[in-house]
């Protein structure tokens, strides 16, 4: 026979192989266009996988970082907060201090005034967000500030008493205080009083934060600070100011060692009101940080989103003219294979 | 010319249109036989003029034929590697399952996405240190990791098995096929020999060699007795006069890094990385490539990314003046002592697990991820938060950093030397869907390779049935002239008989 010869067998056959690719393209192309994505992604993308798989894990680092940003954003507007309340009480002491006189033998202003801006700078330190103490550094899972006027005395309190009863042999309390002279007070305020705040005194018994600030990644390869602490200078200063008021401002002293409380107070009061402004300006700093990052990433997963629906997703028109397509063919193969069937000499005998 | 000379050919002619019928029979009979060859009768014109059926000739195409058995042992190959790779795909095939659009969620349950899922849990932990359930949310992120893994290497060894006990049913299917093929092959030579119809037996030869060829990858050589030789296509004995003798010791359970037992034919190995002889084509050849060289590979790397994790995640000596070893931290292994060295402990995959120090599900403290000392809880040396501070968050981030810090690793796995654990991972997913891609592509292109061939050949040796059809109107058209002939014949002898 010759080479344009066909045998039955090849002509019943010819359409079974087209017939089952077309059907599992045609399963394939049903499930792109319910998903929009394409139906085997392995199989279409091959050795791009790992690169779809590092932009999709990408995407997904930048979502938790947006999302741990959180975290920092409350912890950072907490921190705003108590250090907006303390500014405000030390200015509100500042203006008490300055219509003070000093002949005011017999009132009670000094300590009260130094009493509760003490109480409420300690309640301010001691704010927490998440159960976590914002001004408590690394170590947030305590109390940055004990409690000053806990019953039975606190360490703080007994440490001042048993500095003062050293230097002069009798409590602040005692009428014997009126003999002290200015300038042995000076001295006592700027020796072992100033030891219990801006010394060993502080760590020992008062602060139990940590000096280390807790820092959190808030973008790839971007960390920042996200606390201050309680052991920075406005939290001593402030403190040794309204510890000072409390202690000596209702003793039985001398009008000049009286003033001299009252004016030492004032100016550790400015000074620490300073310090926490400059505190306050830094955790802003940080706020804004957080929000930027937060906008960067934002727009980076815009762009690693651009780019998956690229490599994932199949072309819904395109899709549906191959679905077309393909329906066209098998009805054809249909038609084909009965028409072939018919067509043999055996149906004409 | 007398009247009897014109019965003789009348006679003959009988005889030859029998006989064309017989064969015009045959081949519409077998016109659906796959594999069946068409044969012809060969008139030829006798000494009194009449026609005889000389002979039968088979329309066999051994050019044709070997092209089929070489594309039918190709596709095999290819299948039996494809298989055996969408198998190993399954490990990696998160894009398929991970239907979010946002592409910002991670569904899948590969080594790579359950690395990406367990660096995102360690984020949010060194985001809130002091908060024991988001550590927990990370410990169980590692085992989900770990578990990742473990199943991965499973499936790898999984396939390996199957692939050996595929071998073995091959070899045994080899065997039994050329044990018919010494049978059909001696019918041939004492037909041929004794002048007997051998069509049968050629047929059922050519069947037997389409059938092995599914297996392995041969070539045959014709022999001057009409026998019929088969080699494997890398050159070794398989039949000649008689058959070889293929042998396969199957192992029950394949372990990372044991290999599995080689096929050899008479002695030598066909099959295995030192094979000096090793087959190309056909399911067994794909098998042994499967077993010995694409999965071992796969578990290479996969042994690798554990190694790198208990690297990653191992705990050095704190001290000013460090005197202890590294120690492996939140992964580890059963009998773990040291942190290995690359490839010191094959089939690591399977053995990672999480630290049981620090899963509280087996007893352990979720706070010592944060703080160190998870290789040994409260030896100091270990710890890295000394004072205990709940918001630590330094050693989380040490660990973080840590999976994306690059790292070096076994260029023998086929995959970069330098890169992050991350990378790798990916990479490493990328080659498994590389390889199934190819393996896909291959054997649709050999599927599409093989039609072309079986479809020459049909052609040109199988039965076209409208040929036979007309050939055998022409055979009934010739039947009716010879018998109106006959009686032609015998009313002329009655004519003359009467007239005598």
């Amino acid at each position: 026979m010759s080479a344009l010869s066909v045998s039955s067998q090849y002509l019943s056959s010819v359409l079974n192989l087209p017939m089952s690719q077309a059907k599992s393209a045609l399963a394939a192309a049903e499930v792109e266009a319910s998903t929009g994505q394409y139906a085997d992604l392995g199989l279409q993308l091959g050795e791009k996988s790992g690169y779809e798989l590092s932009l999709r894990n990408q995407a997904s680092q930048l979502q938790t970082l947006t999302d741990a940003n959180s975290v920092a954003a409350t912890s950072l507007a907490t921190s705003q907060s108590a250090l907006t309340s303390i500014a405000r009480d030390s200015q509100t002491a500042l203006q008490s201090l300055a219509t003070w006189t000093s002949g005011d033998t017999t009132s009670a202003i000094l300590p009260n005034l130094g009493a509760s801006a003490l109480k409420s700078l300690i309640a301010s330190a001691n704010t927490a967000a998440n159960g976590q103490y914002v001004f408590g550094g690394i170590n947030a899972g305590a109390a940055p500030l004990a409690d000053y006027f806990s019953t039975p005395a606190s360490a703080a309190k007994s440490a001042i008493d048993a500095a003062f009863q050293t230097t002069f042999g009798f409590p602040p309390t005692d009428p014997a205080a009126a003999t002290i002279p200015a300038s042995a007070l000076q001295s006592f305020l700027n020796g072992p009083f100033a030891a219990q705040f801006q010394g060993a005194g502080w760590s020992a018994n008062w602060s139990a934060a940590s000096n280390t600030n807790t820092s959190q990644v808030i973008a790839p390869g971007r960390t920042i600070a996200t606390s201050t602490n309680a052991n920075q200078p406005g939290f001593r200063d402030l403190a040794q100011a309204y510890t000072m008021l409390s202690e000596f401002g209702g003793a039985p002293f001398s009008a000049s060692a009286r003033q001299l409380v009252a004016t030492s107070a004032s100016t550790l009061i400015a000074q620490g009101a300073n310090a926490m402004t400059g505190a306050a300006a830094t955790m802003g700093a940080a706020q804004a940080s957080v929000t930027s990052a937060n906008e960067a990433m934002t727009s980076q997963k815009a762009i690693l989103q651009t780019e998956l629906g690229g490599l994932d997703n199949a072309d819904p028109a395109q899709t549906a003219t191959k679905i077309n397509d393909l329906m066209t063919q098998l009805q054809t193969s249909y038609q084909l294979t009965a028409r072939l069937q018919k067509m043999s000499l055996a149906q004409y005998l | 010319m007398t009247l009897s000379a014109a019965y003789n050919i009348v006679n003959s002619s009988f005889a030859a249109n029998a006989a064309q019928t017989a064969v015009v029979s045959k081949n519409i009979a077998n016109a659906n036989t796959a594999g069946y060859s068409r044969e012809i009768a060969n008139v030829l014109t006798n000494l009194y003029g009449g026609a005889d059926v000389d002979s039968i000739t088979r329309e066999a195409n051994g050019a044709l034929r070997d092209q089929v058995s070489n594309a039918t042992s190709q596709a095999a190959g290819q299948q039996a590697i494809a298989d055996g790779l969408a198998k190993l795909a399954q490990t990696v095939n998160d894009s398929a399952s991970a239907s979010s659009a946002s592409g910002a969620t991670q569904n899948g349950a590969s080594p790579s996405a359950m690395l990406a899922k367990l660096q995102n849990a360690l984020q949010t932990y060194a985001a809130s240190p002091g908060n024991a359930s988001v550590g927990q949310a990370a410990v169980n992120a590692a085992s989900g990791l770990a578990a990742s893994l473990n199943s991965a290497s499973a499936t790898v060894q999984q396939v390996r098995s199957q692939a050996d006990a595929s071998m073995g049913s091959s070899v045994a299917t080899i065997n039994s096929l050329l044990n018919q093929f010494a049978q059909a092959d001696k019918a041939v030579v004492s037909g041929l020999q004794s002048g007997a119809d051998a069509s049968s037996a050629m047929d059922a030869r050519d069947k037997i060699l389409g059938q092995l060829s599914q297996q392995l990858g041969v070539s045959t050589v014709a022999n001057q007795n009409g026998s019929t030789s088969i080699y494997t296509d890398s050159g070794v004995t398989l039949y000649q006069d008689a058959p070889r003798t293929v042998t396969f010791a199957p192992t029950q359970t394949l372990t990372p890094g044991a290999s599995g037992g080689a096929v050899v034919v008479d002695g030598v190995p066909i099959t295995g990385a030192g094979a000096p002889m090793a087959i190309h084509s056909g399911a067994l050849a794909g098998l042994a490539s499967l077993r010995d060289s694409i999965a071992p590979k796969y578990q290479a790397q996969l042994d690798q990314i554990a190694g790198a994790l208990v690297g990653a995640f191992a705990e050095t000596d704190q001290s000013a003046t460090p005197t202890q070893p590294p120690l492996p931290g939140l992964f580890t292994f059963s009998g773990a002592t040291v942190v290995p060295a690359a490839n010191a402990v094959m089939g690591l995959a399977a053995k990672i697990q999480v630290n049981a120090n620090v899963d509280p599900s087996q007893g352990g403290n979720v706070a010592l991820l944060r703080d160190g000392g998870i290789s040994s809880p409260g030896n100091p040396a270990y710890t890295y938060n000394t004072s205990g501070a709940t918001a630590f968050s330094g050693r989380i981030q040490q660990l973080i950093d840590q999976t994306s810090a690059s790292r070096s690793f076994d260029p023998a796995a086929g995959l970069g030397v330098s890169t992050s654990l991350a990378g790798y991972a990916s990479d490493s997913v990328g080659w498994v869907q590389g390889q199934n891609q190819h393996a896909s592509d291959s054997v649709a292109y050999q599927d599409a390779v093989a039609t072309q061939a079986n479809a020459a050949l049909s052609n040109a040796t199988g039965v076209n049935l409208d040929a036979e059809m007309t050939h055998m109107l022409n055979l009934e058209n010739s039947y009716t002239a010879t018998a109106k002939l006959l009686s032609t014949v015998g009313a002329m002898f009655t004519a003359l008989l009467q007239a005598a």
